[in-house]
């Protein structure tokens, strides 16, 4: 039995959601073997480093230059099919998710994204964006699935490190075309909210665009990201990238300081990859306060001022 | 001049003032047609009283003593005088002829030099206000006019006592004279020869001319209310303050649909009268929160406005042209947008216009045919059609406030209590205003009273939308709410919540829904005068702020008042009452962004400059801007629902 | 321009999901229901390039009948006319989706001509399963671009914006094309009474296929653990700051 495992990329070094689900793969048993499968452009951006696969198969062509999700998909379909797998796993990624459904699609079989568990009986399967879990069986002779990032912890391989072949995939004209073919860059300098280590977010308590004016400060201090809730964009306070939620951006901070916010669950979707959140809200039954490791109760224009204060103090002191 | 040259001469005036007056007045009166109906009829009882209230008696400008006074006496005089007009016009033609009965009874001739004087105690009067005094309500009122109009006034009664004081020198007066004391002392000035007699014909002559020239006048400028503030009081509202009038949406023919007022032919005839009334005094300006914090809206200067238009473009759409937007043409956007509703405005105006139509009016088309309306308040409109409540929390933790209390929540099937609490959402979601839910629920029950809630199956009364102007969502959480109170079989309703109060009291009528609705003040008011709740007396110094909702537009005053002073020692604020300062979150402005220096931060310093410890509301939308206002402000005061403080006081037993 | 939108109606959970007893479905008793937010960016998206270019948007569901209010609700913003795959309620997986969607395309083309654009929301808001949108172009042998933010159609071309980190990717596709879109594409608008008036008497076309056999079948729903946790609170008001420094410092993010 093979399974093969689908890994993205960026210069050269495997995605942390793709080592996830290389784990995951290896992890499913049965005495499968484990292939991991790559695209690039060039032979020379074969991954390095332990990988938890038995062989890794990079998937060369000029297609590969630049993000083509049928491309990509052709060619794990091919290889899929040289191998026999019986199982083709991918990262949780909106790419991966991407790359999988389209392998769906060309295979004609269901596939079970955002997994966070594989059993014999089927697999466990997140929804709203996290906030709820599905038990799902699955009825195919080839079962497909993308892992939930932070689902499982990253392991790298024991043992030899795996064998790398390359080969050369047939595509079609379809595949051909549908690529990027420009990038255009980011609107604002200033830290990523994806990438940010720590976010400082507003929701409907900050009462008005203005009214982040502490929230910023406070961002500022801590050199973090600001974020809003939904209800801030659809006030047309921020703009939407600067939400944070199950429709926004998903965030993986140190620490993510939630201000104003009650914690609907679309929120909640979006910082469930917070490793602590630390609510301030003056409302103390407030849902957010089930999820968050800290809480201040208090009015966000009192309570963020003075922590603002609190850290200047601080560091001249 | 003979006789019969003075009658031609007369006639011709008079025909010629009156037809350009008729011409005018049919224009306008042609105008006022093009307006949308409104019902304003019945209730003739009430509608009589406030003729003799309002007019006659003046009541709403004495409510300012002087400038009451002032135009008091203009106006007690133009009735006394009436009879004179008559007396001139005949006398321009014939000095001999004397009006039956009444050219003889020195009674009334002495009251025609009284209030002759007091015209022109008036007038000077007014002057002194407009020249020295300068009050700032008179900014944007064209003042020019107004002075041209007490130059009139005066004239018109100095000429009067000149021709009287003629007449008795040449003793063509059919009155005793000495009953007309200042008219017998200015004869003194006068001989009884030739002089005297052209005198005296120049006298009657100018008043004459001066009466049938401020005819014609009359319709060109604000001095028309004396026209129309008669028309617009008969047919000012009689019940019901705080019940906005109903849109029907049933209509087949979608052009004939009335989505509030987009351009002038969509002002109903009451609203065009209304502009017609105005005459720019400025009460309703200087009373407005939004205006005192500095926002662009003026009550004053909206009716203004919407008045220029009229005027300017009527006349064109009679002709068969189109009607231009009102907003922003004649209204801006913020204008709009800066009301919160509160009415000080009408309970102001002493020509009974009512701001408050208008501006809903005008938010109704800007919502619901223009969907133009700041993008915040958009997300409440949202909520409350998707998520049944203004903050989109979820309906199934609408009774979370009640756990651990022993209230009954009424499921589908259970009988009718005997009254109905109906929390209202900010007190079902908001965690200042659970308190008074949480207090209230355990007063009642306390008391024994079968009260029961219904929980998630509350929905917003749509109040916030339909303030909003989204008349559409608003009925439709109207039927949804009559429907399930229906079902429910309730008929008794007690809510902590003034906005609630007034739409279930006073709005859901129009739609099937008929209770008995008090707010929760009433009724804890009664239970303690019944004794069924005995708090001990209390001594902490408690200011009531009385909710616009409550007091103004409900007529809710005592009760509050009654519970306050059993538990504390009571302090006022001058704007309280009936002239109550509003909290700064009516018209669906608890969710829309301020601009401009906060209203609630006005009234939280007002609250604290009586030296009270604690503020005392019976709203919740009160308790939450007012507590957030003596924050911002620094202050020290509690901010807390009656119904808390009572709870509270019955602990300490 | 002829333009297909596909919606789903999803309920408005709030701050906490409660299940039903036989934990096969969320307890919506007291919830209100939207269409999916990406998919509302979708409607207002297609109703925007019908107004620019002339023609047509057609609003498409898979849903139970109460999911009419979801197709009136985008016809208030502008859709022309609303075609309604009626379910009894139950759950259809992605596949068994897709074909339906797929069979209503076929029958609406083969009688009105190819649509220029399918639109679909990148991911339900309560499955996320992040495939129909992607199998119905395979099946209709149509290029798919999605996860977009923005969206520009110039004569037979549409130019896609996917937003990715550090900036956004760029697609252009030949019509006839599909696309799946995310919130913040743009903001939809509040439909004015008339529309909404208009909306309750526009066409709506039925079709109730039989249900296939599920391939990706829910067998249970589970509300994660974790979500029971009480924070620790730091303070109250202002008094909190220092207790909070202390805290930013231990984990180490106050330099």
């Amino acid at each position: 039995m093979t399974t093969l495992v689908y890994l993205e990329q960026t210069d050269g070094a495997v995605d942390e959601p793709s080592l996830q689900a290389a784990t995951m793969a290896s992890s499913l048993g049965g005495g499968a073997e484990v292939h991991a499968v790559v695209a690039a452009d060039t032979a020379a951006l074969a991954p390095a480093g332990q990988l938890p696969v038995d062989a890794v198969q990079v998937a060369v062509h000029e297609a590969f230059g630049s993000y083509a999700p049928l491309a990509v998909a052709e060619a794990v379909v091919e290889l899929a099919g040289r191998l026999g797998a019986t199982c083709v796993v991918g990262p949780g990624t909106e790419r991966g998710n991407e790359v999988l459904a389209h392998v769906a699609a060309l295979l004609d079989l269901p596939l079970a994204a955002n997994c966070v568990a594989v059993a014999d009986a089927g697999v466990t399967r997140v929804r709203w964006g996290g906030s709820l879990l599905e038990e799902a069986r699955v009825d195919a002779p080839t079962l497909l699935l993308t892992v939930q990032p932070h689902a499982v912890a990253a392991e790298p391989g024991a043992g030899d490190p795996p064998s790398v072949e390359t080969f050369t995939p047939t595509l079609s004209d379809a595949a051909l075309a549908l690529r990027v073919v420009e990038r255009v860059g980011a609107a604002t300098g200033g830290v990523s909210l994806a990438d940010a280590r720590v976010v400082v977010s507003g929701g409907r308590g900050a009462g008005s665009e203005e009214g982040f004016a502490p929230i910023e400060e406070l961002a500022e201090l801590l050199e973090a990201a600001v974020g809003c809730s939904r209800a801030v964009t659809m006030a047309g306070w921020r703009p939407h990238t600067d939400q944070v939620g199950q429709t926004g951006t998903k965030i993986a901070p140190e620490i993510y300081i939630a201000c104003g916010i009650s914690g609907a669950t679309q929120h909640m979707a979006g910082c469930k990859g917070a490793k602590r959140i630390l609510a301030i809200n003056a409302d103390r039954e407030a849902p957010i306060l089930q999820s968050a490791d800290y809480a201040v109760i208090g009015d966000l224009h009192e309570v963020v001022p003075a922590i603002s204060a609190a850290i200047r103090a601080a560091r001249s002191g | 001049m003979s006789t019969a040259l003075s009658a031609v001469a007369l006639l011709a005036a008079l025909a010629v003032a009156t037809a350009l007056f008729a011409r005018r007045a049919h224009l306008l009166y042609r105008i006022v047609r093009l307006g949308k109906p409104t019902d304003r009829s019945g209730d003739l009882g009430r509608r009589t009283k406030a003729e003799a209230t309002v007019v006659l008696g003046q009541r709403k400008l004495l409510q300012r003593i002087v400038p009451g006074l002032v135009h008091a006496f203009v106006f007690w005089g133009f009735i006394v005088l009436a009879p004179t007009i008559v007396m001139a016009l005949l006398g321009a033609v014939d000095a001999d002829w004397t009006f039956p009965w009444l050219g003889h009874q020195g009674w009334y001739f002495l009251l025609v030099d009284l209030f002759c004087v007091l015209v022109l105690v008036g007038v000077v009067s007014a002057f002194g206000i407009r020249k020295v005094q300068r009050p700032a309500r008179f900014e944007g009122s064209h003042l020019r006019e107004a002075d041209v109009i007490l130059g009139l006034i005066a004239l018109i009664v100095t000429t009067l006592l000149g021709w009287h004081a003629t007449q008795i020198a040449l003793g063509l007066n059919e009155w005793p004279a000495g009953w007309s004391p200042v008219s017998d002392a200015l004869s003194g000035l006068f001989g009884d020869g030739e002089a005297t007699e052209a005198f005296e014909r120049a006298f009657v002559w100018l008043h004459v001319l001066t009466i049938l020239g401020f005819l014609v006048y009359l319709p060109y400028s604000k001095h028309l209310h004396i026209a129309t503030a008669g028309i617009n009081v008969w047919f000012g509202r009689t019940r019901a303050r705080g019940r906005l009038e109903p849109l029907d949406f049933e209509i087949e023919d979608e052009s004939a649909l009335r989505l509030g007022a987009g351009t002038l032919v969509d002002m109903t005839w009451k609203q065009m009268l209304d502009t017609m009334s105005c005459t720019e005094c400025g009460r309703c300006q200087d009373v407005c929160p939004a205006w005192a914090t500095g926002k662009d809206l003026s009550p004053k200067l909206l009716i203004m406005g919407l008045r220029d238009r009229l005027f300017a473009e009527g006349p064109a759409v009679l002709g068969g042209g189109e009607a231009t937007a009102l907003v922003p043409g004649a209204v801006t956007d913020e204008v709009v947008w800066d009301c919160v509703t509160c009415g000080a405005c009408v309970h102001e105006c002493p020509v009974s216009i009512e701001h408050v139509d208008h501006v809903v009016d005008l938010r109704r088309h800007l919502v619901m045919s223009e969907s133009r309306f700041p993008t915040e308040a958009g997300t409440m409109l949202r909520d409350v059609g998707r998520s049944s409540n203004p903050w989109g929390k979820a309906q199934s933790e609408r009774a979370a406030w009640a756990d651990g209390l022993d209230v009954r929540v009424l499921e589908p099937g259970d009988p009718a209590p005997e009254i109905l609490y109906w929390v209202g959402c900010a007190a079902s979601f908001d965690e200042r205003a659970r308190a008074t839910a949480r207090a209230t629920a355990t007063l009642l029950l306390h008391a024994g009273l079968d009260v029961a809630i219904l929980g998630p199956r509350e929905s917003c009364t749509g109040d916030p939308a339909r303030r909003m102007g989204d008349e559409f969502t608003f009925q439709e959480q109207a039927r949804q709410n009559v429907g399930t109170l229906g079902d429910a079989g309730v008929t008794r309703i007690v809510t902590s919540c003034p906005h609630c109060f007034n739409t279930l009291g006073n709005e859901y009528g129009d739609f099937g829904g008929d209770y008995e609705v008090v707010h929760h003040t009433e009724l804890l008011a009664e239970l303690l005068a019944d004794g069924r709740l005995q708090p001990p007396v209390g001594e902490e110094a408690i200011t009531y702020h009385d909710s616009c909702y409550l007091a103004r537009h409900n007529d809710v005053l005592a009760a509050p008042r009654e519970i306050v002073s059993r538990i504390g020692r009571p302090l006022e604020m001058a704007r309280s009452g009936k002239r109550t300062f509003c909290c700064g979150a009516g018209g669906a402005h608890m969710w829309m962004e301020e601009r401009g220096s906060a209203i609630n931060e006005e009234r939280a310093r007002e609250a604290a400059a009586t030296g009270a410890d604690t503020l005392a509301v019976a709203c919740p939308f009160c308790t939450m801007m007012l507590d957030d206002g003596v924050k911002q402000t620094g202050g020290e005061l509690r901010v807390a629902d009656v119904a808390v403080l009572l709870a509270e006081a019955l602990e300490r037993v | 321009m002829r333009v297909l939108v596909c919606v789903k109606r999803v309920p408005m959970t709030g701050g906490t999901i409660v299940l039903t007893d036989d934990d096969r479905a969320i307890e919506t008793r007291h919830l209100g229901f939207t269409i999916s937010p990406h998919e509302e960016c979708g409607v207002e998206e297609a109703v925007r390039l019908v107004e620019a270019n002339g023609g047509e948007s057609v609003v498409l569901t898979l849903g139970p009948t109460e999911a009419e209010e979801q197709l009136r609700d985008a016809m208030a913003i502008g859709a022309d006319r609303a075609t309604h795959v009626v379910t009894d309620g139950q759950e259809w997986d992605p596949q068994a989706t897709a074909s339906a969607i797929l069979e209503a395309i076929r029958d609406d083309e083969a009688a009105n001509g190819p649509f220029d654009l399918v639109v679909f929301g990148n991911e339900s808001a309560d499955a996320g399963n992040f495939q129909v949108g992607i199998r119905v172009a395979h099946a209709l042998e149509r290029p798919v671009a999605t996860g977009l933010k923005a969206l520009t159609v110039d004569g037979g071309t549409a130019r896609c914006e996917q937003e990715t980190a550090g900036g956004r990717d760029v697609y252009v596709l030949q019509l006839p094309a599909v696309v799946t879109v995310k919130e913040g594409l743009n903001l939809p608008r509040y439909p004015s009474v008339p529309g909404r008036l208009r909306a309750q008497r526009k066409p709506i076309e039925t079709r109730t296929p039989e249900r296939p056999a599920p391939r990706l079948a829910m067998a249970r729903l589970v509300v994660p653990e974790g979500e029971g946790k009480q924070a620790e609170v730091l303070g109250e008001g202002a008094a909190a700051a220092p207790r909070v420094v202390e805290v930013l410092r231990e984990i180490g993010v106050l330099a």
